[in-house]
């Protein structure tokens, strides 16, 4: 039977999401249901005075207000998650504010109607007396002594300050010949699943039990988080996050508001509960992501050897900073990347801003981190005459090299140490795809004819696959069919195919016959969720481990059935037959029917009923994929307008799994990071006014804008865990920035435009244009 | 959002300064203005009806009229929240002779914050002009039938 693992089948879950016959949040509908409804600050920073929500409940059909004061202990600031020694101020919002308003779109009262109308209007009904008080709306003025504060309690906005340091970065400096500073500025975006967030709960008074429909990316967590919060023990709620439409992030925030105020007003009006957030409410209630502001400095040798490198960056942490210090954690440790760098200075400060609070969103820090890097080396190689990919091939890490000890500390709080790859083999292979060889004589052909076309590639690592651990319970029916449960969920990375393909290679059946479940916590309880790009890894571990302690309990079964000894036994075509006998076999369900006995006894070594198993994985560290992209744009200098017409990527995330499901992560990847580098962007106005609420505004790219992807696979597998993958599930969005930024600065080379900043709109390429024209 | 301008009206700064105190001449001229009580000197209770892009929305706050100079100055400010978030306004007006007519120089500033912001900022440059267009325009014909 030729192994289901790395072979490009589609997917398990596709059928029934094709045909309308998933179920999200949205589709849950219980009887006797109302909805929620949340009005929301519409000043990024306001004293709450008072709040009359009389008129509201006078309307027929409006069940219930809450405002803070309803709240009881449930008011309280929402849970801290990751606290950090250098996070000085970690604070988290109230579920409704009680009296100040730090962010357009914090929740501050919660109606619940007999249907969404009429909790809508009744929104606008409650009259709530704000006093302004003083907006800081950038990260720049934010973190200035003397400005606004946002919270009152803090001598400033600076809720972290974090120093990493690796070799002597001072004295490298001091002796390099060659010394290149750049100022760099990443903006904020959002990362706009197709499906927002929501909640529906429902609470049954005689059995005392809680259901939660949750689209999250954490249920466990939350589930922990829940029966603490309302004195239920954690039997008693049982969460589950169905299909979801996408997370990349934003929905591993644990807890939004609304995933308390649901259940809590569940519970208090025995009624079934939903709130579906809307897209506007998206644009400023869930966690956003990107901004920073980079010092960045480098330091090489004549050749172009790096020496040091040192940045001191600002991260806007939003109003709130829940998460912790996790998204400049990973910039900073993304930064060094592929390269050999002996002598490293990481330094950033976190800063609270009247916006909405930020929280990881697909590469978490590490599109940052890369393009300040690469930023960099094209700076350098320009400013030394060098080749781009000279310039990174010269400072690659080597394939002997390895483990290679990066000498910082990782976000998994274990030190950062890259486990396998080949940079240089990833480097030629993309080089050769793009044909870099011959793109000076394309490029000069295309500018003869009034064309200005760039070529960008850049490298990256990408650290995946952290634990602390995650688990899976694998068994089989006697119907024959496998069922396999883990805690982590899925938001469509293929889960129900992936996990599938690794225990029909274990067990001998086909992966069809192999039916996984995620994210409901009465199937599975353990975990932590889904994040980091790793599930794969760390779950996809333990269900190969599971799978193959049930073939051993099958073994051991079947021999006793087939009178053979467990080691002769051996499974396949979802049968369990003697090694040289084929004749003597019994079907897997036949197997699992007799390891269930109705009667008489059963064999000691059993160690009790059933094909059933559950195992746990726990990875010691990270593990590191990497990859390189490369791509020409075609810039129009006149308009600003910008064309993707070729782009490449290399990937090695160890062994492949699934190269169907990989590629489509890759796809995926690429357009969120082309739409980071290019065209979204949440503008907000001086006084922290969002002024991108719809895709009017805040432009997604599209299949328009999307450029065919070329992907090459290298795989070298990882010694960190059995199967030898690595995490792919942030790889395409990771370098996409630096890849277009170095590609737009030399198609516009004959400008001198130098690019600092990302995204690069048309508008904003046009002006970088008008100002090199004139400074020319 | 900061906005300027001038309008002449055909009509002695002494006339003209009375209109512009006057809460009746207000009262018609204030676009979308469904209700203006004085509930003091020179401060008013409004309700205004205004739609910026797509959002229309129904406005209750206050209009004061301060740091007044008879008959050439004073600061008008509005503020006003509703469903579809909330604005806020400061304008000052200066009057001046010019010939047989008066020169009204007006400099104003308006924050607008909520469902109106979002939707309806980059519109509010040419509303908001479009509104103190009519309000002046409302002005000089009243001024203008008064004389």
């Amino acid at each position: 039977m030729s192994p289901h693992v790395g072979a490009r089948i589609t997917r398990n879950e596709d059928p029934a999401l094709l045909r309308g016959r998933g179920l999200f949040v949205d589709d849950v509908r219980l009887p006797g249901m109302v909805c929620a409804a949340v009005l929301r600050s519409p000043h990024a920073h306001a004293r709450i005075n008072r709040i009359d929500a009389r008129r509201a409940l006078a309307v027929p059909g409006v069940l219930a207000v809450f405002t803070h004061a309803d709240l009881g202990e449930l008011g309280g600031p929402l849970p801290k998650l990751i606290p950090h020694p250098a996070l000085t101020y970690h604070k988290t919002q109230e579920p409704l504010a009680s009296t100040v308003a730090r962010f357009v779109g914090e929740p501050v009262a919660f109606v619940v109607a007999e249907d969404r109308y009429l909790a809508e209007d009744a929104l606008d009904l409650i009259a709530v007396d704000y006093t302004p008080l003083p907006v800081v709306e950038s990260l720049q003025e934010a973190a200035v002594p003397g400005a606004p504060l946002v919270h009152a309690d803090m001598p400033n906005n600076v809720c972290a300050h974090y120093t990493q340091r690796v070799g002597d970065v001072e004295r490298s400096f001091a002796r390099a010949a060659h010394r290149f500073r750049e100022r760099l500025v990443i903006d904020r975006g959002t990362s706009s699943p197709l499906e927002t967030r929501g909640v529906v709960a429902s609470w049954q008074p005689q059995t005392r039990q809680l259901d939660i429909w949750d689209s999250t990316q954490a249920p466990i967590p939350i589930r922990n988080g829940l029966a603490a919060m309302f004195h239920l023990p954690q039997a008693g709620v049982r969460v589950v996050a169905p299909d979801v439409g996408g997370g990349f992030g934003c929905k591993v925030m644990m807890f939004y508001p609304e995933e308390i105020l649901v259940p809590m007003a569940a519970l208090r009006l025995a009624r079934p509960v939903k709130w579906i957030e809307d897209r506007r409410e998206h644009f400023v209630a869930t966690n956003q992501e990107r901004e920073q502001i980079h010092e960045a400095e480098i330091a090489v040798d004549d050749d172009g050897l790096i020496l040091g490198v040192r940045t001191t960056f600002l991260y806007d942490a939003g109003a709130y900073c829940p998460y912790g210090i996790i998204v400049p954690i990973v910039a900073g440790t993304t930064l060094p990347g592929p390269y050999r760098i002996a002598h490293y200075h990481c330094e950033f400060r976190a800063i609270f801003t009247n916006k909405t609070p930020v929280s990881p969103y697909r590469g978490a820090g590490r599109p940052h981190g890369v393009f300040v890097m690469e930023r960099l080396l094209d700076r350098a190689a320009g400013e030394l005459g060098l080749d781009r990919a000279e310039i990174r091939r010269r400072n690659l890490i080597q394939p002997n090299e390895f483990p290679y000890d990066v000498g910082v500390i990782y976000q998994d709080n274990a030190p950062l140490q890259y486990d396998s790859g080949d940079y240089p083999r990833c480097l030629s292979r993309a080089a050769d795809m793009i044909d870099y060889a011959r793109w000076g004589a394309r490029q000069q052909a295309n500018r003869a004819a009034g064309r200005y076309l760039g070529l960008g590639i850049a490298c990256y690592v990408e650290g995946t696959g952290i634990g602390p651990y995650e688990g899976s319970r694998v068994n089989v029916e006697p119907s024959g069919k496998v069922f396999v449960a883990t805690g982590v969920g899925t938001q469509g990375q293929g889960h129900m195919t992936v996990f599938a393909q690794i225990v029909a290679d274990v067990l001998g059946v086909d992966p069809r016959d192999v039916s996984v479940r995620t994210g409901d916590t009465t199937a599975f309880g353990w975990g932590t969720g889904t994040f980091a790009s790793r599930a794969g890894v760390v779950a996809g571990t333990a269900v190969s481990l599971a799978a193959e302690a049930v073939r051993e309990k099958t073994r051991l079964v079947a021999a006793s059935l087939l009178e053979a000894r467990p080691d002769e036994i051996e499974l396949e075509h979802g049968r369990a037959f003697v090694r040289g006998a084929p004749a003597r076999s019994l079907l897997l369900g036949e197997v699992a029917a007799a390891s269930n006995p109705l009667r008489f006894t059963m064999p000691r070594d059993w160690e009790g009923p059933g094909l059933e198993a559950t195992r746990y994985f726990a990875p010691p560290r990270g593990t590191f994929s990497n990859g390189v992209h490369a791509c020409i744009v075609e810039v129009d200098p006149e308009t600003g307008m910008l064309r993707v017409r070729r782009y490449v990527v290399v990937h090695d995330c160890g062994r492949v799994l699934n190269p169907l499901i990989l590629d489509g992560q890759i796809h995926g990847g690429v357009a969120q990071g082309l739409g980071g580098a290019v065209w979204e962007k949440l503008v907000y106005d001086a006084q922290g006014q969002p002024l991108a609420t719809t895709f009017m505004d805040y432009l997604l790219p599209t299949s328009e804008e999307v450029p065919p992807l070329e992907v090459g696979h290298e795989e070298t597998p990882t010694p960190l865990n059995p199967l030898g993958v690595k995490g792919a599930g942030e790889a395409g969005v990771i370098p996409v920035a630096a890849a277009v930024a170095q590609a737009v600065e030399d198609a516009l080379q004959p400008f001198g435009v130098h690019i600092t900043e990302m995204p690069l709109s048309p508008n904003r390429v046009r002006q970088l244009v008008a100002e090199a024209r004139r400074s020319l | 959002m900061k906005l300027e301008g001038t309008n002449s009206l055909p009509a002695p700064v002494e006339t003209v300064w009375k209109t512009i105190n006057d809460p009746e001449a207000l009262r018609r001229c204030t676009p979308g203005l469904k209700e203006l009580k004085e509930v003091g000197p020179d401060t008013y209770q409004a309700t205004l009806q205004i739609g910026v892009a797509a959002v229309k929305g129904t406005y209750a706050g206050t209009l004061a009229i301060t740091d007044k100079r008879a008959p050439a100055h004073y600061k008008i400010s509005l503020d006003g929240s509703g469903g579809a978030g909330f604005m806020k306004g400061e304008g000052i007006v200066d009057l001046e002779p010019h010939g047989d007519g008066t020169l009204l120089k007006w400099a104003g500033d308006i924050q607008i914050g909520g469902l109106i912001a979002g939707v309806g900022q980059r519109m509010l440059g040419g509303i908001g002009k479009m509104l103190i267009g009519q309000f002046f325009k409302c002005l000089e014909d009243y001024v203008g039938g008064g004389t």
